[in-house]
């Protein structure tokens, strides 16, 4: 990895860099965070030439709105990658997708699984271990995080209730947290 | 809500995982920035989220990040010059896009599905009516033929059997032998006027029969009279139904030797006006 080293600028600097309009730190950001959000973004529009332009869409708007970012209130990955899911699920819903794509209305069905070619020493074997999520906590996760459903949409959508879905997401998260520590 | 409560309720997890809408983000985010605690709980959620999705990391394509910085850049040109030219305006104003905006339109979506199934149930219900509403109109005006066809033939049977029971009655008089048939000839001023007369002097019946007789003018109307010894005796008046062979019960006569029929006005005479007789006959013994 060629710009490894450039991991080592905290999330700190870089905000503080990105927020005086250092144009040069979108060239960081982009090294430190592009492959995930691309990877996201492909799990959500499954087709590379759409993930590009949606990515491309929500480094702009990441730079054009970057003093609505505030860090009292979280975390500036989870800050963009809602703009991405939000600009990648906006693709899948508009008009010309829905015709193109028939069989949208299978969120449970086959999710094609693009190979990870980033490496990630840190990442080896997490896939297996997040097998361990039974598949209805997975469900709820991928629901949310790659159809872009709501709760409440799940719960009408999949009769399941409320407080069972929160339930759900909550105990998966807290199986993942306790997975990841544990290969950190 | 204490804040073990709210951390406990998974509303952390649904926001890391991108379940809530926009208000209930910006309920957390509030709740967040005032607590420490759920600020902590809320990132750790967040960064295993973060850790979920850097399983499914992809490096993109090597050119689109000089795609991406060249855009950047270009734009930052653009806005600078545009900066230099009214620095008091505010560089950003790229709306911030409402995180939810897909899911009101799939939900618009589907009322638009809804919407179009119920025109569709709309016209085929409409076009169904019709249909039904035309043949109920049919039925209806083949149900008022019937009827009307039925009504004919009724009267057309009460026709024919009062037909035939006046026949009857005629018959019956004119085989019994104790009726009398006067025929009533027409004077030398009606020529062709022509009545029967049929009477039983022991029963004192008298029954008329029209065989010929010129339509009254309005305003009056046939009599008959009985002539006993020279004296007329009034026999009751004559109704007039054209074109029908009826036999009429008239006036009981006790004796007489002829009968006459004069025009008197509608109603009667007490005596006959001689002028206007039309036909006589005397009863032969």
């Amino acid at each position: 990895m060629s710009n490894e080293h450039t991991h080592t600028i905290t999330e700190e600097e870089l905000v503080a860099r990105l927020r005086a309009r250092d144009a040069a730190a979108v060239s960081l950001l982009y090294d430190m965070y592009s492959s995930t959000l691309y990877g996201v973004v492909l799990q959500i529009v499954k087709v590379e030439a759409v993930a590009e332009d949606v990515l491309q869409e929500a480094f702009v708007k990441i730079w054009n709105s970057f003093q609505s970012y505030d860090e009292s209130k979280g975390r500036l990955f989870t800050w963009m990658i809602n703009i991405c899911r939000n600009l990648a699920i906006d693709k899948i819903r508009s008009k010309h997708h829905r015709v193109s794509e028939a069989t949208r209305d299978l969120p449970t069905g086959y999710r094609p699984e693009f190979a990870s070619d980033a490496f990630k020493p840190e990442h080896i074997g997490v896939r297996e271990l997040t097998e361990q999520l039974n598949p209805e906590q997975k469900q709820i996760i991928d629901l949310m995080y790659f159809e872009g459903l709501t709760q409440s949409e799940i719960a009408d959508e999949f009769n399941i209730p409320l407080g069972t879905v929160k339930t759900r997401a909550r105990s998966a998260i807290k199986l993942l947290g306790k997975l990841f520590k544990g290969r950190a | 809500m204490h804040n073990e409560d709210y951390i406990a309720s998974g509303i952390l997890e649904l926001y890391a995982a991108g379940g809530l809408t926009e208000a209930e983000q910006q309920e957390v985010e509030r709740v967040a920035a005032s607590s420490p605690e759920v600020r902590a709980a809320l990132d750790e959620a967040c960064a295993t989220m973060e850790a979920y999705a850097a399983q499914y990391a992809v490096q993109p394509n090597p050119a689109l990040k000089t795609r991406i910085l060249e855009t950047i850049a270009a734009q930052n040109d653009a806005q600078n010059l545009h900066e230099e030219q009214s620095t008091a305006e505010t560089e950003f104003t790229t709306p911030v896009v409402p995180m939810y905006a897909g899911a009101e339109e799939k939900e618009t979506s589907a009322y638009k599905w809804m919407f179009a199934a119920s025109i569709v149930l709309f016209l085929v219900s409409g076009l169904l009516s019709y249909n039904f509403y035309n043949k109920w109109q049919q039925a209806e005006s083949r149900l008022a033929l019937a009827l009307a066809s039925e009504q004919q033939m009724a009267q057309n049977y009460n026709t024919a059997s009062l037909k035939m029971e006046q026949q009857e009655q005629l018959l019956t008089i004119m085989r019994n032998p104790n009726y009398k048939p006067v025929h009533l000839q027409g004077v030398e001023a009606h020529p062709d006027a022509n009545v029967m007369v049929y009477w039983n002097p022991t029963q004192q019946q008298v029954y008329l029969d029209i065989l010929q007789l010129p339509a009254p003018p309005a305003g009056k109307q046939y009599q008959l009279w009985a002539l006993d010894n020279g004296k007329p005796i009034d026999a009751g008046m004559l109704t007039m139904e054209e074109g029908k062979a009826t036999l009429q019960q008239m006036k009981a006569i006790q004796s007489a030797q002829a009968f006459a029929i004069t025009l008197e006005p509608t109603g009667g005479s007490i005596n006959p006006t001689l002028e206007q007789l039309f036909v006589m006959g005397e009863i032969k013994s």
